[in-house]
């Protein structure tokens, strides 16, 4: 209960924090919204005008709040440069970046989990080494140049998906899914990589562990060993990695978008931020750092799961 | 029922290989206690895991033979191996605090050997598993079953790992070193409770342990190994009372058995060197964001004693009593103190129990011992380097010791080392905390007469922390008596060992096997 609350506090300083220092920034730049939207040769009468049709004349404090106040009962008031509810432009385009971070996180666990025990287990055979070498090159690659890699192999050689060809969800759901596909693995294999290794390296420091022993004196076998004994011990530090990587997943996943021109937050962040639309700019940056935080949420409570040790403190 | 001849065991490590056990016999019959006796290194738990099948590691070569049951171990596959282990053959280790897996339930654990050689459903698993855990005299079964090892004590885990091992109502139980790492208190109940199952049950044991007075009270017939290879074997009454190989001899002459080192005697000097006056520590555990320092744990409680230069003095307790906090504590290295402790000499020093765990492994002998004077003196390399020379050959390490790092040496040599550096700074007072408790007996007894040594020759006044009251009785003239943080009882050696008032230190005296 104490660390529901905790937790719960956490959240609200974090989102708190998190705006405010956008709002700061923006402050802190140079141009805003009214130059943006009017250009260079604006007549200053002209651009007065418009910042006070927008509020931009308001004491900084002023603004801030009135945002956040709005923002807490779920408006996030109207894009200054498509004069739309950000609101309805931000849930068109949610399921899109939501399902790509998804895919990456699941694709992160589905192959380092496997690889990391099967590197452990044959950790003197040819195989581990290969997977090992394999692991350390695809760690090295960054997301973008994955990407571009993956769109030129998987689309252009191979025609397993048109780049440039993005379907949204509400069109055709399949299609939809299949096109994600490959960005989620240009932002997944670097990941998974790291996990593998993480994986390996737990797996096969459990293994001189007293326990161990024991449980070999009682007749196991070394399967039974590693699937009963170690495998639960051994995946807690990488449960910390993964929680870790969720953010790093979540900003890996804007740039993806613009390799594989994929209509999410990503791309519509950075148009925000080059036209400076605030209103647009602060709510992605909101929502993002509030699915992160309850991501990190989910990983503190499997910890108590898998970790007896952790429920009492 | 066991019989091994000829036993080696080689590592091929480094290519060179080098075999750490030579010519190893042992046989063992039914219902029998063997005890396997032997210092750090000395191949006995080698030889144990082997007879156990748990050498496995492809880098250790085993020849020889080890017949159990008329079955030869050695080259049994793999699969029918396992048939035996946790079946026929069952192991307790020395390590109750991390031998038990920490994600798993009590219950599970103990029923795990049962599960794994039978086709038991699940309820009758559990009922196996708390008639078990009550017959190792843990008498809330029913509750200890779905705990996890983290909320059980030492003593507790230990009995759970004995409870796991004999739920198969093994043929041959190896125990290797079970009662090394608990409180002496626990550790006689341990020998009780083993000594128990082998009457009622006839399990046969072989009991491996440095500890020669536990192998005395336990076992029929001994195996006393040095640097793998058997040096003496016979009847317990044989080998005690009339050893015959000069190892044997020194070793058993080394047992601390309440006998005082000749040459310690009560300090005269009336002159104080340390006044402790109605001291209390506590720890503060930080519950939450608001909450900093709610939960509060006393830990010592109202302590006061006084000691006097040239006086070597007891502090006797067992694990959580609070003695190693008062030292602690005294020394100014607690924050949340209360009380009034008044030093009557400058710097007074501390040596820890861990050989092992207070040098920094990745600096030299000597940048180790130089440190405090880099810190608190001016003095130049020259100087300080002469200093470290004189330390190290006071506490019989020569100047080469100066350039090693501390995992070329041993443990003793470590804890000398740890002494060294404690009187760098020319301290009168030393607060040795369990200095000898991780050593083997031999050396045990070489750190000892060098503490006295120090004492007698530099002046400089000990005080003694220790569980062992047979090594407090060899040195010390005055002891305190401490339990759940409280000093419950505080004389001269006469008084606290001859005739204890405080119903706990008559309990600690009669688990250490102290008879007036």
């Amino acid at each position: 209960m104490k660390t529901v609350l905790k937790k719960s506090i956490t959240f609200i300083f974090t989102v708190l924090l998190v705006t405010f220092f956008v709002f700061i920034a923006f402050e802190l730049i140079p141009g805003d919204a009214a130059t943006a939207r009017l250009g260079t040769n604006a007549t200053p009468e002209a651009l007065a005008k418009l910042r006070e049709e927008l509020g931009l004349t308001r004491p900084f404090f002023v603004r801030y709040f009135s945002w956040l106040a709005s923002f807490f009962f779920g408006d996030m008031g109207t894009s200054y440069s498509y004069g739309v509810s950000v609101r309805s432009m931000l849930a068109q385009k949610l399921p899109i970046t939501l399902t790509l971070t998804l895919m990456s996180f699941i694709l992160t666990v589905a192959v380092s989990i496997p690889i990391g025990l099967l590197t452990s287990k044959y950790e003197d055979r040819a195989v581990s080494t290969v997977l090992d070498v394999t692991g350390q090159l695809t760690m090295s690659v960054p997301p973008f140049f994955l990407g571009i890699l993956v769109t030129y192999i998987f689309g252009m050689i191979l025609h397993m998906f048109t780049p440039g060809g993005f379907v949204s969800y509400n069109v055709n759901f399949v299609r939809f899914i299949g096109y994600l596909v490959f960005p989620a693995i240009s932002i997944a294999l670097p990941k998974a990589a790291m996990s593998t290794k993480l994986l390996k390296t737990s797996i096969l420091s459990e293994r001189n562990l007293d326990y161990v022993r024991s449980a070999y004196s009682r007749g196991n076998s070394t399967m039974d060993v590693l699937y009963k004994h170690v495998l639960k011990n051994a995946i807690i530090p990488v449960i910390t990695f993964l929680g870790m990587t969720l953010a790093d997943i979540v900003a890996g996943s804007l740039v993806i978008e613009q390799v594989f021109s994929i209509p999410g937050y990503g791309r519509l962040l950075i148009s925000s931020i080059a036209n400076r639309d605030y209103p647009v700019v602060q709510a992605i940056i909101a929502i993002i750092a509030m699915i992160v935080i309850i991501i990190n949420l989910l990983v503190d409570i499997l910890y108590r799961v898998l970790d007896p040790r952790l429920r009492d403190m | 029922m066991l019989n091994v001849t000829d036993l080696h065991i080689e590592i091929e490590d480094s290519f060179i290989p080098e075999t750490v056990v030579h010519d190893f016999d042992i046989t063992v019959s039914a219902g029998e206690i063997v005890g396997i006796v032997g210092e750090s290194g000395s191949g006995k738990s080698m030889s144990a895991l082997a007879i156990a099948g748990l050498l496995s590691r492809k880098d250790m070569k085993k020849r020889g033979s080890i017949l159990f049951e008329g079955e030869e171990l050695l080259t049994t596959p793999r699969s029918r191996l396992r048939q035996i282990q946790g079946d026929d053959i069952a192991v307790v280790f020395q390590e109750p605090m991390t031998s038990l897996n920490p994600v798993k339930k009590i219950g599970w654990q103990v029923e795990e050997a049962l599960r794994i050689h039978s086709d038991l459903p699940d309820d009758e698993l559990k009922k196996a598993a708390i008639r078990m855990l009550k017959d190792v005299e843990l008498d809330d079964a029913e509750n200890i079953y779905d705990k996890y090892p983290h909320e059980l004590s030492g003593g507790m885990r230990q009995r759970v790992m004995i409870a796991a091992a004999l739920i198969c109502d093994p043929k041959l139980l190896i125990a290797d070193e079970p009662t090394t790492a608990l409180d002496v208190t626990i550790q006689a109940q341990i020998i009780e409770l083993l000594k128990r199952i082998n009457r009622e049950k006839g399990t046969a044991i072989l009991f491996i342990s440095h500890d020669l007075s536990v192998i005395r009270s336990l076992c029929s017939r001994v195996v006393v190994m040095n640097k793998g290879r058997i040096v003496e074997s016979g009847s317990v009454e044989e080998v005690f009372n009339n050893p015959k190989e000069e190892y044997t001899k020194h070793l058993i002459g080394s047992i601390p058995g309440f006998t005082k080192i000749a040459h310690v005697t009560q300090s005269e000097n009336t002159d104080k060197i340390l006044e402790v006056d109605n001291v209390s520590a506590r720890y503060k555990k930080i519950t939450g964001y608001f909450q900093i320092g709610s939960k509060q744990k006393l830990v010592v409680k109202n302590a006061s004693f006084t000691m006097y230069k040239g006086e070597i003095m007891g502090l006797v307790g067992e694990s959580g009593s609070g003695k190693t906090t008062l030292g602690k504590t005294i020394l100014g290295m607690l924050d949340d103190t209360e009380g009034r402790i008044v030093h009557y000499s400058q710097r007074p020093q501390m040596i820890f129990q861990d050989p092992y765990g207070s040098l920094n492994p990745t600096k030299t002998i000597g940048w180790i011992l130089e440190e405090p004077l880099r810190i608190n003196t001016d003095y130049d390399k020259e100087k300080r380097s002469a200093r470290a020379k004189e330390m190290l050959s006071l506490v019989g390490l020569d100047e080469s010791y100066l350039s090693r790092k501390p995992n070329a040496l041993s443990g003793g040599q470590r804890q000398r080392v740890c002494i060294a550096l404690a009187l760098m700074m020319d301290p009168k007072l030393i607060i040795a905390d369990e200095p000898v408790s991780a050593l083997d007996v031999t050396v045990q007894e070489q750190v000892i007469n060098l503490l006295v040594k120090l004492n007698k020759e530099l002046g400089i006044s000990i005080l003694f922390i220790s569980h062992d009251l047979k090594v407090v009785y060899e040195l010390c003239s005055r002891i305190i008596v401490m339990k759940d943080g409280v000093i419950v009882e505080q004389g001269t050696d006469k008084e606290i060992y001859d005739n204890p008032k405080d119903p706990y230190t008559k309990q600690l005296l009669l688990s250490a096997g102290y008879t007036d």
